[in-house]
C-alpha cells in the first residue's frame, strides 16, 4: 500500500512538472485519500479501536481533609 | 473584495509572492533531504506515520511546484493546505502513540535539540500554517497575483524549476527506498524487506 502511495505521489509531481495541471490534482487527491485509509489502518488496534488508552488520565481520590 | 494595484505594485508584489513560496519548497526540500540522510547514512529506517509525514511533506511541495509550473493560484494553496492539515493530523496522532513509553512503543530515531522528528513535524506545520495565513492575510484579497505568471521573473524561475526538479527527484528516491524496505506489503523499521 505504501509503495502504491508514493507510486501515485511520484506520478503526481511529474504530472505537475509537465504540466498536465488536472491529472497531477487527481492524482494527488487519489494520493491523499490512500495516505489516509492507510494512516486510519495503521493507528487502528483492535483492542482498543481509536482510543488511546495510555494518555487517559484520572483523578486520584483522596480523603478530603489531606485535599486541604 | 479584491483589490487592484498599480501594475509596478503588483509585479513587486508577485515578485515577493514567488520568493515567499520559494523559501517554503526550499525550507521543505531540506527537511526531506535531512530525512533521507538520517535513514540512509544512520540507517534509522522510517516508520510507517513518518513516511505518511513525508508523504504530506512532498504534497505540500506539489502545490508550490503548481505555482511555478503555471502560475500562482489559491487553488494551488488549497492544495498545500489540505497537505499540511493531513501533516498534522498525522504527526500530532504519532506524537500521542508514543508520548507515553511502553513495550512496543517509543519515539525511534535521533532527537534534534532533544525533540524527535514527529514533534518536529507538529512544530514545521504550525510555522507553515502560519506563513499561509499571513500570506493569505497580506495578499487574500488580491485577484490580479495570478495572472502574474512565474516566468515574469527569470531568475526565480529558475530557481524555483531547479528546486521543484530537486523535490521530485527526491520524491523518486523515496519510491525506491520504500520498495527496498516495504516491498509491496506492510512496512517495518527492522531492515530493507527486499535486502534480507
Amino acid at each position: 500500500m505504501m509503495l502504491l502511495i508514493f507510486a501515485v505521489l511520484v506520478a503526481a509531481l511529474a504530472l505537475a512538472w509537465f504540466d498536465r495541471e488536472r491529472l497531477a490534482i487527481a492524482a494527488l487527491i487519489l494520493c491523499l485519500v490512500l495516505s489516509a485509509g492507510l494512516f486510519l489502518w495503521e493507528v487502528y488496534s483492535p483492542k482498543y479501536g481509536f482510543a488511546m488508552p495510555w494518555i487517559t488520565v484520572e483523578r486520584t481520590l483522596l480523603p478530603l481533609a489531606a485535599e486541604g | 473584495m479584491s483589490r487592484h494595484h498599480s501594475a509596478e505594485l503588483e509585479s513587486d508584489l508577485a515578485f515577493g509572492n514567488y520568493v515567499y513560496q520559494l523559501l517554503i519548497l526550499l525550507t521543505f526540500a531540506a527537511i526531506l533531504t535531512a530525512a533521507l540522510a538520517f535513514q540512509f547514512g544512520d540507517g534509522e529506517l522510517p516508520c510507517p506515520l513518518c513516511l505518511l509525514q513525508r508523504v504530506a511533506m512532498f504534497g505540500i511541495c506539489f502545490g508550490i511546484i503548481l505555482d511555478f509550473r503555471n502560475g500562482f493560484s489559491y487553488r494551488n494553496v488549497g492544495l498545500s493546505l489540505l497537505c499540511a492539515i493531513f501533516l498534522l493530523i498525522v504527526s500530532v496522532r504519532q506524537t500521542l502513540l508514543d508520548i507515553y513509553p511502553r513495550e512496543g512503543h517509543a519515539y525511534i530515531g535521533s532527537a534534534v535539540f532533544g525533540i524527535h522528528m514527529p514533534v518536529w513535524s507538529i512544530i514545521i506545520t504550525l510555522f507553515l500554517l502560519m506563513a499561509y495565513a499571513v500570506q493569505l492575510c497580506v495578499l487574500g484579497g488580491d485577484m490580479d497575483l495570478p495572472k502574474i505568471p512565474a516566468g515574469a521573473f527569470p531568475i526565480l524561475k529558475r530557481i524555483g524549476s531547479a528546486a521543484s526538479l530537486y523535490v521530485i527527484a527526491l520524491a523518486a528516491v523515496n519510491l525506491v527506498a520504500v520498495l527496498l524496505q516495504c516491498g509491496i506489503g506492510q512496512c517495518h523499521t527492522m531492515g530493507y524487506a527486499l535486502l534480507q
